[in-house]
Order: C-alpha cells, then structure tokens, then sequence
C-alpha cells in the first residue's frame, strides 16, 4: 500500500536533475523493460518499472533503501525497446547518485586497486564499459603517484578490468586470478595428460562459461552435472574476463581444449565484454598458429539465454576437431 | 676485509651484458677493491680449466648472461653452478630467452639456414653450413652441437637471483651488486628492478579512455613524443614489463620492447600483455575485432619478444609435441648435429 504522506515531491526533483534523470515522469508503467531485462532473468526481485514506478510516485525512502537499484548493469537491452524512449539505466544512475548523496552504498563487491602494485598504466579505465574507473593523484607512502580509482556508483563488479590489469593491482573478491585458479585446479583435475599425450581415449576439456549465455536453471543444472574427469568447467561474470594465461596454463598442463563461451554480438551484458573475449581467444589463436599449436584447440564460441543445449553441442564438436588431431600430431599411443 | 671472488660469463649471447658491466665505469674500480675477478671470457683469459680446477663453491657470485641454446652452454652452465656459491641469471638471455628464444618457434636447423645462408647481409655463396668437425692441416676443429630447443638458465641448473633488462641499466648492475654485497638480497628472486611497471616511470599522457581501431609498427608512423604509445595506435609492452630501466626507450620515442620481463607475480609476460593490449581495442562486432587482430602483425614476436623460452606458450607446445630436446635430458653430449 503507498500512503500519500510518504509521497515526496523534492524526491522526484531531485532525481530528475540528475544527468540522465530528466525522463523519469515520462515512463508509463507498461512494463516492457522488465519483460526484456537480462538482469530480472537470474534476479527475479529486479524490476526496472516498479522502481520507475516508485521514485515516480516520490517514495524517496523505499526507493532508495532497495537493494535493487544497484542491479541494474546497464546493458541497455531495455533502452531501444522502450516506447517511451526512456534511458532506464541512466535513470538508474541519477537514482544511485541520489541514494549516494544521502548515505546509502552499493551492496556488492566492486573492483578494488592495490596502491602499492598499480602503476597508472590506463589499461583499466580503457577497458571499463561503464567508465567507472578514472587515473588520480594520490598520496601513496609520501609520494605522489597517479593510480586508478574506482567509482563504486558506477562499477558493476564484470570482472574485466581484473583480467586486463597486467600488475596484478586489480582485485575483486571472488572473481580474483587465485580464486580461479582454484576453480580449475579442483580436485587436481589439471594434474593429468590428455589424448593428444595418448594418455586419454576422450580428450580433456576445460570450459569457461559467462554466466550470462546460460540462463534457464535447468539449463545450469544440466551443464554442472558433466562436470566430471574429462571436463571441467569454470564459470566466468562474462567471456571477456577470461585470462589468456589461464587457458596457456591449461595448455601446457596437458589439456587437449579451452572452450570459451560468450554471449552473441550485440547481447553483451556488460556491452562490449563478448568482444574482449573474442579478442583475446582469436589473438591467442594467432599466437598458437605461429608456435605450432593446433588453433582449434581454444574457441570462442555463442550462446544466449533463449538457446538450449548449445553447450554440449559445441562440446561435441570440440571433442571431434580434437580427435581428428591425432595423426596430425604423430604421437604414438602409449 | 675479504674479497670475494667473482665470475662473469656469456653462454648465448650477443655481448651487450657484459658491456652493461664494463659500462659500470669508475665504479669497476670499487668492486675491485672488494671483488677479485677469477672469470670473465669478455673480458679477461682464464681457461674452462682454470674454472674446472676451483674447489666447488670457490666462486661468491657468478653473473651468467646469454642463454642455453649448445651443449657448451649445457656444460658451462653445470660447472658455473658447481662452482659459484650464487648464481645470477644476468639480462634477458639468461632470465627469459630474449631474442634467441624467438629461434624456438623454428627450431635450431631452420635457424641455422637462415642464418648461414638466406638473411638478406648474407655472402656465402657456395652456401656452406658451420660445420661440427672441421679437419685442417693443423688439427681438427670443432664447434658444439646445437640444443634442440633454446633454454634459460634456470632450466638447466637452479639460479639464486635474477637481474633483467637487454640488457640491464647498468645503475641497476651497481645496485644489484651493492645490495648484494650489503646482504640486502630481495625475497622474490629479482634484483636491479624499481617496484610496479614500465607505465610508472613513463612521463607520457594518458588520456585514459582513448581505444584504437588498428595497430602500426614503429616504422610506420611518427609517433607523438608526448602521448601514451596506446593511444596512438602503437604495441608498447610497457604495461605488461617490469620497471627498472627508467622508461628508455620511451623516452627515445620508441614504445618499450618489454626487456624488462614481467611485473611481480605474473608469470607470462606475453598473456599479461595480450590482456592489456585486447584492453584497447575499439570493436563493436566480431568482425571489427577480427580485424583489429589482423592489425597485428607477428603477435608471439610483439607480446613474447624477450619471454618466449620461458613462457607458457612454449611449455604447451612442448607438450603437444613431445620433447624433442636432446640437451635437455641426461645425455646433454648427445646434441643434435649442427
């Protein structure tokens, strides 16, 4: 129930100063943002028209003690579907500076920057879709040095600038190199020789998978469950946080193929995340041709919410290509 | 007090580590009055049997520059490891491979032929190859065989420290000895380096959001001496490469090569620089970043140019090709023939 007394004019003002604000009273509550939200597919209590709805109404208090106005990741699948033509995720932005002003912080974990390891070196702020990272003067130890900073307003914890940083100066909770390591590393599951070694009849596999091209529960489900001596697979925030020195580790510790999987082109939830990922896979691919390594040992491959057993799909046909390889590489069976 | 000896030697290389030493100048003369030199083909004439004669340990301190690529190297390796107290994988060659490791991507009868016989400066008309065993009226020569793939020095014998750099700042060669000599020895291995990366000392501008569509080689292009190299569309492994040399080349308006191997706790110099380099790329479809990708020209000799035979890259295809590295066992003598 809203009661009119918790109705605040000045809330709706202050909002719609904000950059990016000034279209909040134009949404008319139809709902077509949530029915195409990426984010309300995996957090169902995320919901782009009733938080419109309330801070529309003024509900200064609700709005801005919700935990959901920091959920939105700006992708803006939402943003050319709107038939209001409303930016939803700047309206959200002009909300969460709103909710910063009087006190309230993001819930999640955000990048952090390890002062003493990072160098100023702008990778990070070139890589941030959401130009949520600036270079600043600080004051580190007496000296002043020009280091990253990151605006936990604007961070949406995607991960990418960790894999980018070559200090090893960015960091994310769980989503930090070691932690990954451990992830693919289980078990000892990198402790063994593959087929293309003939230590193996089935080739080894290791899969990185955004979590974003996988949606459906079942679908998760299914995809956990292969998970066994012959696959690992390693869920990533998005295909673009994949490590190339990860996948070379993998590699060089007898693995017979890296899948990568990433969303389509355009569908990217962190907006250009797919592309840094098929980046860095097609990169390596030259890499690998120029050393004598079989290039399909490492795809980049696509999925979306909407598809359905993609994964092994794609799997299936890795393990082919790698099959086939066999007497291209001479190597006798043990 | 005390002299300590010290050696200096050059497996494979191209000699500008031990111009790096001579480049010491008057300080030479301090550490000759704490050092007696006992071993130092550049510069000095002691024999391999003068060093086969020390007692084990007899050396303090070897500075070995070049890397393992002949069976001479195999051995020098092994003996400087036996004699030397510490042992120091000095510059690029012997820490990482360097230059001579990019070899690993041919082999060494590949490189060898086109060394010999196809490289534009060659005259060798009869096209005659450097040969094992040489008869001439005086005796015989011979030359040692080749190893089959080009090592680092810690891949043949175990290193206590490491000075990077193609070669090392020779500020950081005094430093690395003073801290030496005063004990002082870093935990992590790595001796003569500046703490972070490259990008740190660099007095370049970095706009910070500038992404590029293509890259180009320096020949290309005239670089603006004041912008960051990134920005302008230009490889610099400046991220990626440990600080030390006072951002040179860079200052020489060349974007750096990375001789300064990686920064504390990275492993692959040239992963970490692919991450930092796909970093800038400004593609909106797959195509575009396909593109952009073309743009790259010779990446493994761009992103690994100094780290090759010590990366990941080379430990995969090892084992996709299982080891075809005679040096690299027991029977170091059974070398491939030249």
């Amino acid at each position: 129930m809203i009661r009119s007394d918790q109705m605040d004019r000045r809330f709706i003002e202050e909002v719609m100063a904000e950059p990016g604000g000034e279209h909040l009273l134009t949404c008319w509550s139809c709902g077509t943002c949530a029915a195409t939200c990426l984010v309300r597919r995996f957090n169902p209590a995320f919901n782009p028209r009733l938080i419109l709805h309330k801070a529309g109404l003024g509900l200064r208090e609700a709005v801005l003690s919700s935990a959901e106005i920091w959920a939105c990741s700006a992708c803006d699948t939402c943003y050319p579907r709107c038939p209001q033509g409303i930016h939803i995720s700047q309206v959200m932005r002009a909300i969460r500076n709103v909710a910063i002003r009087a006190g309230y912080e993001a819930p999640g974990p955000t990048a952090q920057v390890d002062a003493n390891r990072c160098s100023g070196c702008a990778v990070c702020t070139r890589i941030c879709p959401y130009e949520a990272i600036e270079r600043a003067s600080q004051n580190i130890d007496g000296q002043e040095r020009v280091i990253a900073r990151v605006d936990r307003n604007l961070c949406q914890a995607c991960g990418l600038c960790v894999a980018a940083c070559p200090s090893g100066a960015m960091s994310l909770e769980a989503l930090n190199d070691a932690e990954l390591l451990t992830r693919m590393a289980a078990g000892g599951w990198l402790e063994h020789a593959g087929f293309l070694q003939g230590a193996s009849t089935t080739p080894r596999l290791l899969a990185f998978v955004c979590q974003w091209s996988v949606r459906a529960e079942d679908e998760w489900q299914r995809i956990q469950a292969l998970n066994d001596e012959h696959l690992r697979v390693v869920i990533l925030p998005c295909s673009g946080r994949v490590e190339p020195a990860h996948i070379l580790l993998a590699l060089s510790k007898g693995v017979d193929g890296v899948l990568v999987m990433g969303c389509h082109e355009g569908a990217c939830h962190y907006q250009r995340g797919t592309y840094l990922g098929r980046g860095k896979v097609a990169l390596l691919n030259e890499m690998m041709a120029q050393m004598g390594i079989v290039r399909e040992r490492v795809r980049f491959v696509e999925s979306s919410a909407l598809e359905r057993r993609i994964f092994e799909e794609r799997l299936a046909l890795m393990r082919e290509a790698i099959l086939a390889l066999r007497p291209a590489l001479e190597i006798p069976a043990r | 007090m005390n002299k300590i000896n010290l050696a200096a030697y050059w497996a494979s290389s191209c000699g500008g580590c031990d111009i790096a030493i001579v480049e010491l100048g008057e300080h030479l003369l301090e550490l000759a009055q704490v050092a007696d030199i006992v071993f130092w083909p550049a510069a000095t004439d002691f024999k391999y049997a003068d060093v086969e004669a020390m007692a084990d340990g007899f050396i303090d301190l070897t500075l070995f520059n070049g890397a393992i690529r002949t069976e001479e190297d195999v051995h020098i390796a092994h003996l400087l490891r036996q004699k030397s107290k510490v042992l120091i994988a000095f510059g690029s060659c012997a820490m990482e491979g360097c230059i001579p490791g990019l070899s690993n991507l041919v082999g060494p009868e590949r490189a060898l032929r086109r060394a010999a016989l196809e490289t534009p400066s060659t005259d060798n008309p009869e096209g005659v190859l450097p040969q094992g065993h040489f008869e001439i009226p005086e005796g015989a020569l011979t030359l040692p065989r080749l190893c089959g793939t080009l090592r680092t020095l810690e891949q043949v014998v175990p290193v206590d420290f490491k000075i990077p750099g193609c070669p090392p700042n020779h500020d950081q060669v005094w430093n690395a000895l003073q801290a030496y000599l005063a004990g002082h020895l870093p935990k992590n291995g790595l001796l003569g380096v500046d703490p972070r990366t490259v990008c740190d000392q660099c007095p370049r501008v970095r706009e910070g959001k500038i992404r590029v569509k293509q890259f180009q080689r320096p020949h290309e292009v005239i670089a603006d001496p004041e912008r960051c190299f990134l920005e302008q569309g230009l490889i610099c492994a400046g991220p990626a490469t440990h600080a030390g040399c006072g951002a040179l080349c860079v200052k020489a308006n060349m974007p750096c090569r990375g001789c300064y191997g990686p920064p504390d706790g990275v492993t692959d110099q040239g992963a970490a620089l692919l991450d930092a380099i796909v970093a800038s790329f400004d593609g909106q479809s797959d195509a575009e970043v396909r593109q952009i990708v073309g743009t790259i020209i010779d990446p493994i000799g761009t992103f690994y140019r100094f780290s090759l035979a010590n990366s990941l890259l080379q430990k995969a295809r090892a084992l996709a090709s299982q080891g075809d590295d005679p040096c690299a066992s027991q029977a170091a003598t059974e070398g491939e023939t030249l």
